[in-house]
């Protein structure tokens, strides 16, 4: 009796989703002139999860990545439908200031994108001018801290004034994670961090990752199914710019629901 | 089913699919020999279905090396997977079968070297209706049928109704002819064995369920053997 009394209406529930995630992603639709990339995505991204986009080349996996801190804007012809909102606001606002945006939601590529500067520039850099410090004792905080976060500090310390663009590949990675982090984000994308990466500095990078997501809200577009099956604890499966399945990963990866997910997931897709 | 892009996998799926029907196919005839043997008192025959055990145990080996390959090599994931685990498991439950059937060859041996007493008839329904699960369920397996898989997992209700009849049977003859109770306490071991292999064709039933539906099969099925509980000779 208590049970059901305290339990909320399905329509009370979606609300409460809602508000409790960090981002918010209702009908979004997104074109390419007349290609119709993302499809009427509907998605919910909670901090203290890792949420995988899965899905053939060309899915719209990474256009939808691309749509949650406004990396589409630049592009000329493409047209943005839906609402997508970040702590209930939404990102595409006129009043949004979004260099501000991309603070707030952090974002780390495929392949290392170290400045060309000394690791404490690259890190320092974003603080800097977004005026979260000028001090050289805050700054050096920051970028301490950033750096310790990353699982770098110990590898780099001895050499902040190096180039960003000396270390290896799989460092330059965490270099740029560490980057994003330096400005306080409360959302992180990452589209296939670790496709340039070899399995140890994988490794690390995931092992970041999940470390990461007490944190954050992370979204990671990954071409590897282990991958996300080992780093998130949501999976969607996109296909031809629609969500086929958005679940547990556990779930989807053992029993998934959608045939076309099976499909793709254990290699059938034809 | 589709086949997967890399026909490589769908071979060692296969390959493994193939080692799980043989073993089936061999509990089974295990089982037929031995209750051959049994009616027979033949000690030669059930010496050499004690032997032919070993076959079971070679093949379970077999599966367990070609599971083990196929997580290695393609993380099997989604209904992959399932199969996978699964047909690690009905390997171990039909080896296990092989191992009851093996236990009635070796009953046999001492039976054959003691004054004849007649098989109690319920005896050989039970071996008749245990020998049917094996293939029904073997047929589930080999056309993944989840509903064929059910009905076998239902059905184990008879064997235990079958084995309440047989423990009174058995019981009340021990009590007639005192002299022969060795024999019936075989006879009496005899009928465990078979309703213990109606138990496994249920436990592969439900790997063949979860293998094709995702889910496990609730733990509803009614029970019919009363025998451990004190009820089968009220």
């Amino acid at each position: 009796m208590v049970e059901s009394m305290l339990k909320l209406a399905p329509e009370f529930e979606n609300v409460t989703e809602q508000k409790l995630a960090k981002m918010t992603t209702k009908n979004v639709n997104v074109f390419y002139g007349s290609n119709h990339a993302v499809k009427n995505i509907s998605l919910n991204l909670h901090r203290d999860e890792v949420t995988s986009l899965i899905g053939p080349s060309g899915c719209g996996k990474s256009t939808f990545l691309r749509c949650l801190n406004r990396m589409n804007d630049t592009i000329t012809d493409c047209r943005i439908e839906g609402e997508i909102t970040l702590d209930g606001e939404d990102i595409y606002n006129s009043k949004i200031d979004v260099v501000q945006l991309r603070a707030r939601v952090g974002m780390v590529f495929q392949k290392p994108n170290p400045f060309p500067k000394s690791i404490y520039d690259n890190i320092a850099y974003g603080p800097r001018i977004h005026g979260l410090a000028t001090a050289r004792a805050d700054l050096d905080e920051i970028v301490t801290n950033s750096l310790e976060k990353a699982g770098l500090w110990q590898e780099v310390k001895d050499r902040l004034n190096a180039p960003g663009t000396a270390l290896s590949g799989g460092q330059q990675q965490r270099l740029c994670i560490a980057r994003a982090i330096a400005v306080n984000p409360e959302v992180i994308l990452m589209d296939e961090p670790c496709s340039a990466l070899d399995p140890i500095a994988t490794a690390k990078v995931e092992n970041l990752i999940d470390e990461l997501k007490g944190r954050y809200a992370i979204v990671i577009v990954t071409h590897s199914m282990q991958q996300a099956a080992r780093i998130s604890q949501k999976t969607a499966f996109f296909h031809m710019g629609d969500l086929i399945e958005h679940g547990d990963t556990t779930q989807i990866f053992t029993a998934p629901k959608k045939e076309r997910t099976r499909d793709y997931i254990t290699g059938r897709f034809g | 089913m589709s086949d997967h892009i890399l026909s490589a996998y769908d071979t060692e799926l296969n390959e493994l699919r193939s080692i799980v029907s043989r073993m089936g196919g061999l509990a089974g005839d295990q089982l037929v020999g031995s209750m051959q043997a049994l009616k027979e008192r033949d000690a030669e025959e059930a010496q050499r279905l004690r032997d032919a055990d070993a076959e079971l145990d070679r093949l379970e080996a077999k599966a367990e090396q070609a599971a083990i390959g196929v997580f290695a090599r393609r993380a099997p994931v989604a209904d992959d997977l399932r199969e996978v685990v699964s047909a690690l498991k009905m390997t171990s439950l039909i080896e296990r079968m092989g191992d009851y059937a093996k236990n009635i060859a070796k009953r046999t041996l001492a039976i054959s070297k003691n004054h004849p007493v007649v098989l109690p008839q319920t005896i050989e329904t039970m071996a008749e209706r245990a020998h049917q699960m094996i293939q029904n369920v073997m047929d589930a397996y080999a056309h993944q049928n989840a509903e064929a898989a059910v009905e076998v997992w239902e059905s184990d209700e008879i064997l235990d109704n079958l084995h309440n009849a047989a423990y009174r049977q058995i019981l009340a003859r021990m009590m007639e002819t005192p002299e022969h109770i060795n024999i019936y306490t075989h006879y009496l071991m005899i009928a465990k064995n078979l309703e213990r292999i109606g138990d496994q064709t249920t436990n592969i039933a439900e790997q063949i369920y979860y293998t094709n539906t995702g889910n496990v099969l609730e733990d509803s099925r009614p029970k019919g053997d009363v025998t451990s509980v004190g009820k089968a000779d009220e």
